[in-house]
């Protein structure tokens, strides 16, 4: 139970919704985020199955590129970079979000990411899976892939760490190791908490998860101290990442690419995108499973805000990097600027800028940040932006080169289309299925949250205030 | 091998080729004859309109003008073996390297197919196996046994015969002789009915490679870029691209 | 083991058991919600995990530059325009070995420092995640009424001799 305090049973009712549940017992916060999880209702099973059949669909488009040929998708000379390649950097921009919010929330001590870290970094975790998808699915040889891993053999050849692949390999397979091991560990005490009160398979499977955690303050303790240092050393991984990705790009001398600005670029663009994936996908699971409790207005506030001051950094880091290419005036930025305003990449640019820059207006407005569907129009719109802003940048750079008999042009397959589609099916899938496996929201976290607060007088004002505690 | 071949007193050859623009009629015969030599697949009509085809040597054209005033501009562009070449560092396997007779070597049981070379190639000189490399039924008949067929998923690019070369040095070898002058010929330079393409050693002040390169006439293509390539252009008349 | 609803009676009653004699050894609270340490009266424990993240990333940091520095030598192939090994991309391979073993050791590290995992039984109660504090006593027999006073006149839930459950 927590700390009953007269002062608070008469607290007005907008801050008693901020009080982090405050009238909630524990056991009922706990079946509160049990429940959902139980419930498996017909529409869950139609989207299942209509998410499995896409990722069905997508392998079997795979399994076509494969047998026959990375011709099936739409690459040429000069392309030879297309969606595949598109989709990774979009993935790994959408896994930045998790990390940010767990991560860098959690030191500058933000009471509102609570309910919130677990569905960011499970976001991360899977988005990483379908990022680390790709570079096998663009190999021409994809059964010769374990050549980029460095292990003594009697070929008597060795990986080459100059390259930006490499890097992209070891960083991916970092980040994702790191994620996973935070979305872990911050799982323990509610896997604790869950085998608690289920039976059956789950219990077994919450038993084994839990590792046996009981709660004492030792584990406490350490559990705390190795969350911090997590938070810390995980930022330098996820700033590191999405930079080593846009160096694939800048390293090359390809007009356009050739940029410094790409890592910072690439890295604010990630958040950007990350978060408003996150938005969205927090809005719909609230409705989903019902979670209007524990997602609420604040939160949302608060996330859209952030999104805004992502959105208006994203814009700055395009024109700097933007007015340094218009202004050098080199001849084939200049052709591949004067495409993208006014030649066949123009629609592309004009849906790319509209879709990344209206949002950050909108989300000025608190309705906008706090109405679940207005804050859902907004983010979707974000991402299609930054997917357009990346196939812009892939596609759209590569079609322009030194040297004019070397111009050329790309047109999309269904092989293509569909692996893309398959990730985005995967993803939701994954994640749809680990809401009914794991608790989402992280309620020893709330729970934790709750004991900070209290209500002070100020003057004629009951205000709830944050206790300095760890 | 390379390192058998060499005597220890002679230090290594750094091949080039010379591309007179002032000779070369646009032919293609050098194309034809680099497929042969190389056993270079055959792409249909929309594959090739599509940006996908193969060659190794391509004699790229530019037409200016309106009836009946049009000109074709043309040259011949391979693989510029470029001393500092872009490709190079950025393939993660080590399927393209720098050998020590200044080539661009590519090895191609070692490429896995990412294609990170063909985006930093300025030059876009190289090719992919989009799909299984196929021969229609009588140029079976005609596949060099001294080069690899590749398989789908594998880069590759003018290689300046390197067959040839090797097979000229071991010769010589044999022999107990230096390689002369001219002795080695890549498919295309022997090809050429007008003579416009010259191969032979930089390194030899007195090649007629390293003679023709100090003309007033020479230049490189894309050379701000600082890639070092070692084909050499000679400005030519007028339907052919200055530099 | 007693359960208490309130941590300032926990707090108290676990004061009173110092003065009964029972050391800090012989007793272990169990929360469901993480209380700041000092809370309940009980001493900190001290952590070796700074000790064993810093050898983790000390052990990153060497192998980082083994694969980054020294295999390039030992599998030697030239490519143009670099030398074998140059400093920016081996800076980026040492940094990403280096932040990986961290995590990595963080990760075993805290599971070494809870000597997890044990499925054994262990004195446990499930209504601890409702949000009761348990505390745990190990003492003489003799004691036994003496401290029975002392956690129920701290308003504790529920005393009893708890048996191990297997988690």
């Amino acid at each position: 139970m927590s700390q009953a305090d007269p002062a608070r049973a008469s607290a007005p009712s907008e801050y008693g919704e901020r009080l982090l549940l405050e009238a909630r017992q524990d056991a009922d916060i706990n079946q509160a985020v049990l429940q959902p999880m139980f419930r498996t209702g017909p529409a869950f099973w139609v989207l299942v199955t209509i998410l499995g059949t896409l990722v069905a669909w997508g392998l079997y488009a795979w399994g076509y590129l494969v047998y026959w040929g990375i011709g099936a998708s739409g690459k040429n000379r000069p392309v030879y970079w297309t969606l595949f390649i598109t989709t990774f950097v979009f993935w790994v921009g959408i896994s930045h979000a998790g990390t940010m919010i767990s991560a860098v929330l959690r030191l500058l001590k933000a009471d509102w990411r609570r309910p919130i870290t677990r569905g960011a970094e499970a976001m991360t975790a899977f988005a990483l899976m379908m990022a680390g998808l790709y570079p096998l699915v663009h190999l021409g040889r994809v059964w010769k892939f374990y050549w980029m891993i460095p292990y003594p053999n009697n070929r008597l050849m060795w990986p080459n760490f100059q390259s930006p692949l490499m890097w992209d390999m070891v960083a991916i397979f970092t980040y994702l190791i790191g994620s996973t091991l935070y979305l872990y560990l911050a799982l323990i005490p509610d896997m604790a908490m869950a085998r608690d009160y289920t039976g059956g398979w789950r219990y077994r499977l919450y038993r084994a998860l839990a590792l046996g955690w009981r709660g004492t303050e030792g584990e406490w303790h350490k559990l705390h101290r190795a969350l911090s240092i997590f938070s810390v050393a995980i930022i330098p991984i996820f700033l590191s990442v999405h930079s080593i990705v846009s160096w694939d790009f800048a390293v090359t001398i390809q007009p356009r690419w050739h940029s410094t600005i790409f890592a910072p670029y690439f890295v604010v663009g990630a958040i950007y995108s990350g978060l408003s994936a996150l938005a969205s996908i927090l809005v719909l699971v609230r409705r989903g499973m019902r979670l209007q409790e524990f997602l609420r207005a604040e939160h949302f506030n608060a996330l859209g805000r952030l999104v805004m001051v992502a959105g208006m950094a994203w814009t700055y880091f395009w024109f700097a990097g933007f007015l340094v290419e218009w202004y050098g005036n080199e001849p084939v930025t200049r052709e591949l600027i004067r495409q993208e305003v006014a030649g066949h990449l123009a629609p592309l640019f004009y849906l790319q800028m509209s879709a990344n820059l209206i949002p950050v207006g909108l989300l000025a407005f608190k309705k906008v940040r706090t109405t679940p569907v207005l804050l859902l129009a907004a983010t979707l719109l974000v991402n299609v932006g930054m997917f357009t802003e990346r196939a812009l940048i892939v596609i759209g750079s590569l079609q322009r080169n030194d040297i004019p008999f070397n111009w050329g042009t790309y047109r999309p397959t269904w092989v293509e289309v569909s692996i893309v589609v398959m990730t985005f099916a995967g993803f939701a899938l994954l994640y749809t299925l680990f809401s009914r496996i794991v608790p989402y929201v992280p309620v020893w976290e709330i729970k934790e949250g709750r004991l900070r607060y209290t209500m002070r007088r100020i003057g004629r004002l009951l205000v709830p205030t944050a206790a300095e505690i760890e | 091998m390379a390192q058998d071949v060499k005597s220890s007193v002679e230090a290594a050859p750094r091949w080039a080729m010379i591309v007179d623009l002032d000779r070369c009629t646009g032919c293609q015969a050098c194309v034809v004859a680099c497929h042969a030599e190389n056993n270079i697949p055959v792409v249909n009509e929309q594959q090739a309109a599509y940006g996908r085809w193969m060659h190794w040597i391509i004699v790229d054209r530019y037409w200016e003008g309106e009836y009946p005033n049009v000109k074709a501009r043309f040259t011949p562009v391979m693989c510029q073996q470029c001393a500092q070449a872009p490709c190079e560092p950025v393939c993660p396997v080590f399927a393209t390297y720098h050998n020590r007779e200044g080539l661009n070597a590519q090895v191609y049981n070692r490429c896995i197919g990412t294609r990170f070379c063909g985006n930093a190639c300025p030059y876009k000189v190289r090719a992919y196996n989009w799909f299984e490399p196929e021969f229609p039924s009588p140029l079976t008949e005609q596949l060099n046994p001294d080069v690899t067929v590749r398989s789908r998923g594998i880069m590759e690019k003018c290689t300046f015969c390197i067959q040839r070369i090797r097979r000229a040095e071991l010769d010589a070898k044999a022999q107990g002789r230096q390689l002369a002058d001219g002795e080695v010929q890549p498919a295309c330079v022997q090809t050429c009915p007008p003579s416009a393409l010259v191969f032979g050693d930089l390194n030899d002040p007195n090649s007629q490679v390293s003679q023709l390169a100090r003309s007033h006439r020479s230049f490189r293509l894309l050379d701000e870029l600082g890639t070092d390539p070692a084909v050499i252009y000679l400005k030519g008349g007028e339907t052919n691209v200055p530099g | 083991m007693a359960l208490f609803q309130e941590s300032m009676q926990t707090a108290e009653a676990i004061d009173e058991l110092h003065t009964l004699g029972i050391p800090d050894g012989q007793m272990t609270v169990i929360t469901g919600v993480p209380y700041p340490e000092r809370a309940l009266g009980r001493h900190v424990e001290w952590l070796r995990l700074p000790q064993i993240v810093i050898a983790g990333a000390l052990s990153g940091l060497v192998f980082g530059i083994f694969l980054a520095v020294i295999t390039p030598h030992l599998y030697r192939l030239d490519v143009g325009g670099h030398p074998t090994v140059s400093f920016a991309p081996a800076a980026i391979i040492v940094f990403v070995f280096t932040m990986m073993a961290t995590i990595v050791w963080t990760f075993l590290g805290v599971l070494w420092e809870m000597n997890f995992p044990e499925f054994g039984p262990k004195y446990y109660d499930k209504l601890v995640t409702d949000g009761y504090l348990a505390v745990v006593l190990e003492f003489p027999p003799t004691l036994e009424s003496q401290v029975r006073q002392a956690l129920t006149t701290h308003g504790a839930h529920n005393v009893y001799r708890p048996e191990k459950q297997p988690l």
